[in-house]
């Protein structure tokens, strides 16, 4: 009784109801982003539209959530439609109060970036000093509150090869889930690339040692977010679509209203307080061809193809200008 | 396995919702007799785990609001072309299947 299924909305939406920021983080993917915001009104009946299509949960980013004074009023909205609440942040103005503040208003899990066991290593990525303690410390005022929380950490060269002592580091903190985000080649990721991102051969090591951990690790949720993982015979756990997930399950949505495909794909294909939202789920071109991915150059003929069909699209749209391109970290 | 004196309870957790579109053409297709087996009318997502139901799975989901496994069968056989032993059998796997994945709870 279980299928195949053609969704006619989006799953989850991330959802960037700010782009400012109390960080310089060295690898940021929305610096350049527009400022511009929603107004207040506007942005509440934007929710009201996604709830009425059918969207589970919105995943709050940014930008930094946290500076946005009317994160909780429309925290409170979103819950009060039905949807599942989430976020990202960095931490830095997550104390006691804000943690409590954030449940009441509706928030089941806030996700914490911190891209080192290391604090000095952290706050240099990030470009704040004393980021990593604040961090460290408001993984523990969410926990106090009763929010589940988990580690967003994104893999590059300062700590590809740091899997175990990031594996404990999580226990230790008392983290859910660990999330490895894999690095995008996107904003300051694409201008830093040389320095900051890993050979196919790095990733490939990377992920056996992560997928490793993953399996030995028990009670702590190891995410890893990258279809390429097919290539080791892996995947996420109860995904329902081979490949990326965006623009199949879930859709990016920017603090100007800009509905994208992901937040790493810079291409407009509607706005959530312009067009239906459904309407644009259906019928965008680009979305289309995120669906129905064609193999090039080395995907051609590759075995692993129907599984990762061509991993990560927006590293190949950026690296190539073509969404069908081999995935830039391939190894195969 | 799911026994007579227990009910069945959906998990508060999940989240679901039913594709209105594909909803729509599964009901014209089973008005002409046609098999709808394979097209899903509802999508499930829990703790990370997803699952697309077809429409006699998503009409079973439905039905676990607290009814025992006799409830559901006896609400389902008029609507459903099939013996009562199949559709229990059948009834009894699907929910075990999703009790095994966290998305019910069997109660006493």
């Amino acid at each position: 009784m279980r299928n195949e299924i053609v969704l006619e909305a989006p799953l989850t939406i991330n959802w960037a109801i700010n782009n400012s920021c109390n960080f310089a983080c060295r690898h940021c993917y929305s610096r350049a982003d527009t400022q511009e915001e929603l107004p207040r009104d506007v942005l509440l009946a934007c929710l009201e539209k996604a709830a009425r299509a059918g969207v589970f949960s919105v995943n709050f980013g940014g930008g930094e959530p946290l500076l946005h004074p009317g994160l909780l009023e429309i925290a409170r909205h979103a819950g009060g439609l039905g949807l599942r609440l989430s976020m990202n942040s960095n931490g830095w103005l997550l104390d006691r109060e804000t943690a409590l503040a954030l449940r009441d208003a509706g928030f089941t899990r806030v996700g914490i970036s911190i891209d080192s066991h290391i604090p000095q290593v952290h706050d240099q990525f990030r470009g704040v000093a004393g980021s990593h303690g604040r961090a460290v410390a408001a993984l523990r005022h969410l926990a106090e509150a009763g929010i589940a929380t988990s580690i967003s950490t994104v893999i590059c060269r300062i700590n590809h090869t740091a899997i175990d002592d990031l594996v404990a580091f999580a226990r230790q903190q008392g983290a859910g889930q660990l999330n490895f985000h894999n690095f995008k080649c996107s904003g300051l990721g694409l201008s830093r690339r040389d320095e900051l991102d890993l050979s196919p051969e790095e990733w490939r090591e990377f992920y056996r040692g992560a997928l490793a951990a993953r399996e030995r690790e028990k009670g702590l949720d190891i995410s890893l977010d990258d279809p390429i993982i097919a290539l080791l015979g892996a995947r996420d756990a109860g995904s329902l679509v081979k490949g990326s997930v965006c623009g199949k399950l879930s859709l990016n949505i920017k603090a100007n209203g800009d509905i994208t495909p992901c937040g790493f794909i810079p291409v407009v294909i509607g706005n959530i307080a312009r067009d239906d939202l459904k309407q644009v789920w259906r019928d965008s071109p680009i979305l289309e061809k995120m669906r129905n991915k064609q193999p090039t150059g080395k995907c051609s003929g590759c075995s692993k193809y129907e599984d990762c069909l061509g991993g990560c699209s927006a590293r190949a749209l950026a690296l190539t200008g073509d969404l069908n391109s081999p995935d830039p970290h391939c190894w195969a | 396995m799911v026994s007579p004196m227990q009910t069945i309870h959906r998990n508060p957790s999940v989240m679901w919702r039913e594709e209105t579109d594909a909803l729509a053409r599964v009901r014209e297709a089973l008005e002409r007799g046609e098999e709808v087996e394979e097209t899903g009318t509802s999508v499930l997502f829990s703790g990370g785990t997803m699952l697309s139901l077809n429409y006699l799975g998503t009409e079973i989901w439905k039905l676990c609001d607290g009814r025992p496994l006799d409830g559901i069968v006896a609400e389902l056989l008029p609507r459903f072309e099939v013996e009562e032993g199949v559709l229990r059998e059948d009834v009894q796997s699907f929910l075990d299947e999703l009790a095994a994945k966290g998305f019910i709870t069997y109660a006493e």
